[in-house]
């Protein structure tokens, strides 16, 4: 056993370092998802041709094996057999060409659309009543400096929206602000697009940081205003647990 | 459990995996461009001298620009809420060493004071679009801004990190030339691809750049110019890239895969029939 296994190891090393430092030297690297493609072939040649007895590995493969033998097999089964031994290496020869083809396509974005709001801002209440007084105020508010690019409608398609990546949020669809507490919109509209950790890529966002400007009270009032014109209302605490 | 099983297991996992990932091919592509227009600019791979002073070049035809929807700049006073330019076509060529960027917009009257900039981020530290502006959890970079305005009739190559910190550079390596015809402005930014400098944006071949763009309408309304500053039309970030020069290496690979996949098959199947001859 000891022989095989080595050899294995050995092979698996030479495989290694062929596809990872060898073939550079010439062309370009390959993406580390094919080197283990590759390395997983071989492994599994190997073990096939150094570990296994022909006995154990029909048990193993109990049908798959006699199906791939082709023991006693003909017409249809015999096709597919076929089929099977052609398509599995156009197969991997297909993997490696999507996998190495130069892309048009620019690296994917993955978003965090709604990452977790620093502690600061956590379980905060609006310190204001719910009086239609300042349900007006806050929509003037927002008419005054959301509108333009979260719309007069709250369906993100004001007409400074185009033009940006990602969009301004669509308060009317029920992914957006029906999901949050008013203490995540606080965060959201006081601290903007830069107040973003990391994940949720800050550098991309039009969302202004509103503290330089607007007072809290308006900001407390504005999403009173919005949650009212959208029709939505604020997820609370209850909910959350 | 004896060498066989722990070899049975282990064969039966790598099959898993193998095929798991070769099943890959099989996942969906992300989604195409939007409604809202492109997503990025491509430099494309030309040889010979690249049309770095010429808004008209015959080379300029043969592109399929990328299209930007642009927003009027809403947020920082002073606001303007409406804009001339509306959107913009961006097309692009570089050989290798230079690059050329073609923005081609709508406006109706040709005025000194119209102006364009291209706007890029720099390095490997991310920065937000408006200017570098300062990001609260993320320690932000350098944007390169390239501006052209009518009346200076050349571009100025220049850097920022954050508000009021907007300056020309010492080294001015960017040309701009602008032709208006028919309502319509053919702005061209030209540079070396590479330049050395740790405040300029360096383009290489199969790497993506972040890009966004900005424009003024220099009309005079009132005694006034009607854009200017903070009153502009904007974009945020896109994506650009300069395509890299072919690679025939993809064969050899695909070749090399299938002779594995094959070499894999040839095994098994000997191996499989030994047992049951044996
Ligand atoms: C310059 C355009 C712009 C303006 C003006 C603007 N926003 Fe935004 N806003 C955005 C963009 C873009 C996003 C999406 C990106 C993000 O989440 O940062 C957004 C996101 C938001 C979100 C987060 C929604 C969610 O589901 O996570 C809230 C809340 C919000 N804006 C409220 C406001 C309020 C209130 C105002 C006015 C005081 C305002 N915005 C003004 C562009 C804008």
């Amino acid at each position: 056993m000891k022989g095989p296994l080595a050899k294995t190891a050995i092979l698996l090393v030479g495989m290694y370092v062929f596809l990872k430092f060898i073939l550079p030297l010439f062309t370009a690297p390959l993406p580390a998802s094919l080197i283990f493609l590759y390395l997983a072939l071989t492994f599994a040649s190997a073990m096939i041709f150094y570990t296994m007895s022909g006995g154990s590995l029909d048990e193993f493969m109990g049908p798959v094996g006699r199906f791939l033998t082709g023991s006693g097999q003909a017409g249809v089964a015999g096709t597919a057999r076929v089929l099977v031994f052609v398509l599995f290496p156009l197969l991997v020869g297909w993997q490696t060409y999507t996998k190495l083809a130069p892309s048009d396509l620019p690296p994917a974005e993955n978003r965090t659309i709604h990452p977790a709001p620093p502690g600061e801002f956590v379980g905060l209440a609006n310190p204001y009543p719910r009086t239609p007084e300042n349900i007006m105020m806050g929509k003037g508010l927002y008419a005054a400096f959301c509108s333009p690019c979260h719309g007069a409608n709250f369906d993100g398609k004001g007409p400074a929206a185009v033009g940006f990546n990602p969009p301004p949020a669509n308060f009317s669809d029920p992914g957006t602000i029906a999901q949050l507490q008013e203490s995540y919109l606080f965060w959201r509209i006081k601290k903007g697009g830069v107040g973003l950790p990391v994940e949720a890529m800050p550098w991309k966002s039009a969302m202004p940081r509103w503290e330089v400007e607007l007072p809290d009270e308006w900001i407390w009032k504005i999403i009173m205003g919005e949650y009212d014109g959208a029709g939505q209302s604020p997820r609370t605490w209850e909910e959350e647990e | 459990m004896g060498y066989k099983k722990i070899f049975s297991v282990a064969l039966g996992l790598t099959l898993m995996v193998t095929g798991v990932e070769v099943s890959g091919v099989f996942a969906s592509d992300p989604p195409p461009e939007g409604e809202t227009g492109s997503v990025a600019v491509r430099l494309f791979l030309t040889e010979g001298a690249v049309p770095a002073n010429d808004p008209n070049a015959a080379v300029w035809n043969t592109i399929e620009p990328a299209e930007f929807k642009l927003a009027p700049q809403v947020h920082w006073p002073d606001r303007i809420q409406e804009v001339t330019v509306k959107s913009v076509k961006v097309r692009g060529v570089h050989n290798g060493e230079d690059m050329a960027i073609l923005l081609e917009y709508a406006d109706p009257s040709e005025d000194a004071a119209d102006a364009a900039a291209v706007e890029f981020m720099v390095g490997d530290k991310m920065a937000h679009f408006a200017h570098g502006q300062e990001m609260l959890q993320v320690e932000g970079g350098d944007v390169n801004i390239w501006y052209w305005k009518k009346e200076h009739g050349k571009a100025t190559n220049m850097t920022a990190r954050g508000f009021k910190t907007l300056r020309p550079q010492e080294s001015q390596n960017v040309s701009a030339t602008g032709a208006w015809q028919d309502g319509t402005w053919r702005v061209v930014f030209s540079r070396p691809l590479r330049t050395g400098e740790d405040l300029d944006v360096q383009v290489t071949p199969g790497e993506w750049r972040n890009v966004a763009f900005a424009f003024w309408d220099g009309e005079i309304v009132d005694g006034d110019v009607k854009e200017k500053g903070s009153q502009k039309a904007i974009s945020s970030w896109w994506y650009l890239r300069a395509e890299p020069p072919p690679d025939n290496s993809i064969y050899g690979y695909v070749v090399l895969g299938i002779v594995l996949a094959a070499g894999f098959e040839f095994f098994l199947v000997r191996k499989i029939r030994r047992g049951n001859e044996s």
